[in-house]
């Protein structure tokens, strides 16, 4: 047991002079009375003056000196040591993800850390520091460096959970950043281990060691985790998928319903561990279409998810070849394109058209408007040199987005135009001999592909169309993405031209404003739902949607993890200067001084 | 000397009558409507005619001369020996309106009701022992020496009901009122008992101040007695102070219940109250006087 105040011990003098109080004899006032035989013959000793008497045994007395001791007791604070051990520096970082959401522990596992920092908290000695630190999809401090009790109890209080992921590297580079050279830290993370990969290695290690808290028990849950909507040739549908993460079959109710109203109700029996897609209609005049299951599991973000059903705004496109059935193809595969091919001869120069592909061939002026260019005949201003046999394909940036789902391991290229000098962009696709595809932002967005398509497998490849709709979408993107986004991501949005107002609604009814001047990005997708863009254009207003969805399976396995690898921690011991941590234990002894004080006053009253 | 009572109070006061239950024998004759039957020659002095008179008694002449019923009284046979019993005590020296002041503004105003109605009162004072007030006192020519010597008895002393016995064991049957606050070192029954065997027709009425009601102090302080100067230091708390009240309390019950005991009336009267009160409503309403 650790004294916090012992200098308050000096306060057991009233002891003494409580009982020097009773030796003392009291000084009466005299009172004539008509019948002294009438009063009951009691006296309490309760003010001090001279003579001395003979200390008289009291109930009183006893009860104040009780009072007195535990109030002495609780004035020099006595603590016990705690389970924890703590630095002077203690930094906590809580996971407020979106799993962190589950009731499989009450009343959630969020809720559970935030009781668990809360008794860190008052083990803090009183020349101990804390950090809050919430990891969320961007992460925060909420509680900077501080020893107040209170003010930590009150940011801990106001951590929301958020409905994004957790980005614990993000946290680390923060607590680092945080930590003063030469000072002692330790910290806690409070998490259920569903966390976003880190980005950082971390490799010098992290100034301070840092201890997991698994948070959770169990990872039973049904989740929604995809859901589509496809345009055929003559209706809609949409694609969703149910999976059963847990370990016990479970059976429940989907409901299928549009903006309109309930279009369908059905019950699903999944085993444990079984995922099923469903096919689902989506009717005509739908603009959203929402699935939501009653699971009763103990996570209910991917228990509702949503679609936009409306067919986006069409683009005209124009492409120009002598003849490429793989170009067109790929092309009319954008359900909201709306292709014209014609041959070179036919080609004039023309505004009307949103994106052209020139296919072998290179007019005169080029367009200022988006452009892919395939094979530029030689001579044109964007042909490159001589043909080069062409040996490995591969990427640039593997990471770049423009090649997401597009593999080009097996694809083979047997000859391509020297376009090593040339100035038109970055290169997106290479090889040993030359760069292949180029790509550039300014003036507009435009692709040059350094050779003819039919000298290579990728038109026979999956990951030719892939391409193709990417580098579309990069193009020209619609104003309003109608996929689905996670929640806490960025969301480009192009205003219409001559737009007046560009506003967000957002799913709990709340507005933002935009700029209408430029593309403007929205990052206020922290709520899971359907957000409605209205835009105002030549005082008509025209809505689009976007969803935010969980669609997340690591977030949606829920399982807790048992054994985080953390980054080590470049302090190699701080046992010198760790302690336990203090469980107070003097609000109780004055509840006890308080208690007996009541005693001392039903004693008093009884006339004991 | 102040005057005891006032004349509007004295004037009010004659419209009463002490109320005896049954019939009396006096020495003398009196106007005990209810008693009396024989008459005497003797005129005694003439009455304002109230309702239920013996209207055989109304002076015709007077009534001819004045355009007022006035009854012309006699010297009767039958009167109503009252005794008067006042306790000037050193506990009744007490109190804020001060108890003994008040005992005789009340005993002064029974008295006069009787002497109006030519009762024949005598009057006692005690303390330690009984002390007589002088010889009988009758008819309403004689309130104001009975108001003079009630006044010039002083309150102090103790209280010793026991001497009371022999002075009431010596009275003839009548009515008797005794007035005290019923403290003191000896009980009030043995007197009430007197009261009894000497067939009087009585009540006592006890004479309190709202301070020995009521504490008004908490604390500590050392206790005098105020009949026997004894001295008790004493912490007034809550629990000290109800213990006091529920002294207080049997003590007023005992008194009531030795009275109800032997046919006696009982009031319990404060200090704070107006003498007028007293008698107009409590001790209309216990049926001493009417």
């Amino acid at each position: 047991m650790t004294f916090l105040a012992p200098l308050a011990a000096a306060l057991a003098i009233t002891l003494p002079a409580i009982v020097a109080l009773y030796f003392l004899r009291i000084r009466r006032p005299t009172r004539i009375v008509p019948a002294l035989d009438l009063w009951p013959d009691q006296i309490r000793d309760r003010q001090a003056n001279v003579p001395w008497q003979r200390l008289r045994f009291s109930w009183l007395l006893l009860l104040q000196l009780l009072v007195a001791a535990v109030l002495v007791a609780a004035a020099v604070q006595p603590a016990l040591s705690a389970s924890a051990s703590l630095a002077p520096h203690t930094i906590v970082l809580i996971d407020a993800s979106a799993s962190m959401q589950a009731k499989d522990v009450e009343p959630s596992r969020l809720d559970e850390a935030k009781r668990q920092v809360g008794a860190m908290i008052d083990q803090l000695g009183p020349q101990d520091r804390m950090t809050l630190i919430a990891v969320q999809s961007t992460a925060r401090i909420v509680g900077s460096g501080s020893g107040d009790h209170d003010a930590l109890h009150r940011a801990l209080n106001a951590i929301a959970p958020a409905n994004g992921p957790a980005d614990l590297s993000a946290a680390l580079s923060l607590a680092s950043g945080i930590v003063r050279a030469g000072e002692e830290s330790r910290a806690y993370l409070f998490s259920d281990g569903i966390l976003e990969p880190l980005r950082t290695s971390f490799a010098n290690g992290l100034p301070f060691p840092i201890e997991y808290r698994r948070v959770g028990v169990s990872g039973e849950n049904v989740g929604l985790t995809s859901l589509v909507v496809r345009a055929g040739a003559q209706s809609r549908a949409a694609y969703l998928r149910v999976h059963n993460f847990g370990q016990q079959p479970r059976s429940f109710t989907l409901e299928w319903r549009s903006d309109a109203g309930l279009i369908d109700v059905r019950s699903v029996s999944l085993a444990a561990g079984q995922a099923e897609d469903l096919a689902l209609p989506v009717p005509d005049a739908a603009n959203t279409v929402t699935a939501r299951i009653e699971a009763k599991d103990n996570f209910r973000l991917d228990d509702s998810v949503t679609a936009v059903a409306r067919a986006p705004r069409a683009f005209h496109v124009l492409l120009v070849t002598p003849g490429n059935v793989f170009l067109e193809q790929a092309l009319r595969l954008r359900t909201d394109f709306q292709l014209d091919v014609i041959a070179p001869a036919a080609y004039r120069s023309s505004t009307s058209y949103a994106m052209t592909v020139f296919d072998r061939y290179s007019p005169s002026a080029m367009p200022d408007a988006p452009f892919v260019m395939v094979d530029p005949p030689a001579g044109s201003p964007l042909a490159g040199g001589a043909q080069v046999g062409i040996g490995r394909v591969r990427a640039s940036d593997a990471g770049d987005p423009l090649l997401n789902n597009v593999s080009l391991q097996d694809v083979h290229i047997a000859k391509s135009q020297d376009m090593r000098a040339s100035t038109f962009g970055r290169a997106l696709i290479t090889s040993l001999q030359t760069p292949l595809v180029l790509v550039r932002d300014a003036p507009f967005r435009q692709v040059l592909v350094g050779f003819d398509i039919h000298d290579s497998d990728l038109p026979l490849r999956i990951g030719f169309p892939v391409l193709m709709q990417n580098l579309s979408e990069w193009m020209l993107p619609p104003s309003v993405p109608s996929r689905s986004f996670h929640p806490d991501e960025t969301v480009t949005i192009v205003p219409e031209n001559g737009a007046k107002t560009v506003t967000v609604v957002r799913p709990d009814g709340s507005r933002r404003q935009l700029a209408t001047g430029s593309i403007a990005t929205f990052a206020d997708t922290d709520l899971l739902g359907v957000y409605m863009v209205e835009q105002t254009v030549s005082g008509n207003t025209d809505r689009s949607w976007f969803a935010v969805n969980l669609f997340s399976d690591t977030t949606s396995q829920l399982v807790p993890v048992d054994r985080l690898a953390l980054p080590p921690s470049k302090v190699f011991s701080t046992a010198q200067t760790n302690h336990r941590g203090l469980i107070q234990v003097w609000p109780w002894i004055a509840l006890l001084a308080l208690v007996l004080v009541l005693a001392e006053w039903l004693a008093f009253h009884r006339g004991l | 000397m102040a005057a005891l009572l006032e004349p509007p109070l004295l004037r009010r006061l004659e419209a009463l009558a002490v109320l005896v239950r049954r019939a009396v024998k006096g020495q003398m004759g009196g106007e005990r409507r209810s008693v009396s039957r024989g008459r005497s020659p003797e005129f005694a002095d003439f009455r304002n005619y109230t309702p239920g008179d013996d209207y055989r008694l109304i002076d015709w002449n007077a009534y001819a001369r004045l355009d007022r019923f006035v009854l012309r009284l006699f010297v009767a046979e039958e009167e109503l020996p009252l005794s008067l019993f006042v306790d000037l005590s050193g506990s009744m020296d007490w109190g804020r309106p001060n108890k003994a002041a008040v005992a005789r503004r009340l005993a002064g105003a029974i008295a006069y009701v009787a002497l109006a109605s030519l009762d024949r009162v005598r009057l006692t004072v005690f303390a330690e022992g009984p002390t007589s007030g002088g010889a009988p006192y009758r008819g309403r020519h004689a309130a104001q020496e009975l108001f003079a010597r009630i006044q010039s008895f002083p309150a102090g002393g103790p209280t010793d009901y026991s001497r009371l016995v022999s002075p009431i064991t010596r009275q003839r049957p009548g009515m008797t009122v005794v007035i005290t606050d019923g403290l003191g070192t000896s009980p009030v029954e043995p007197a009430i008992r007197a009261l009894h065997h000497a067939r009087q027709e009585g009540a006592v009425l006890q004479l309190l101040a709202p301070q020995e009601i009521s504490l008004e102090w908490t604390g500590d302080a050392r206790l005098k007695d105020a009949e026997t100067g004894v001295e008790r230091e004493f912490t007034a708390t809550p629990a000290t102070q109800a213990a006091y009240r529920t002294a207080l309390a049997r003590r007023t019950d005992e008194i009531e219940r030795a009275a109800g005991r032997h046919g006696l009336r009982f009031a319990r009267l404060t200090s704070d109250q107006p003498i007028e009160d007293m008698v107009q409503s409590t001790l209309r309403q216990v049926g001493l006087l009417g």
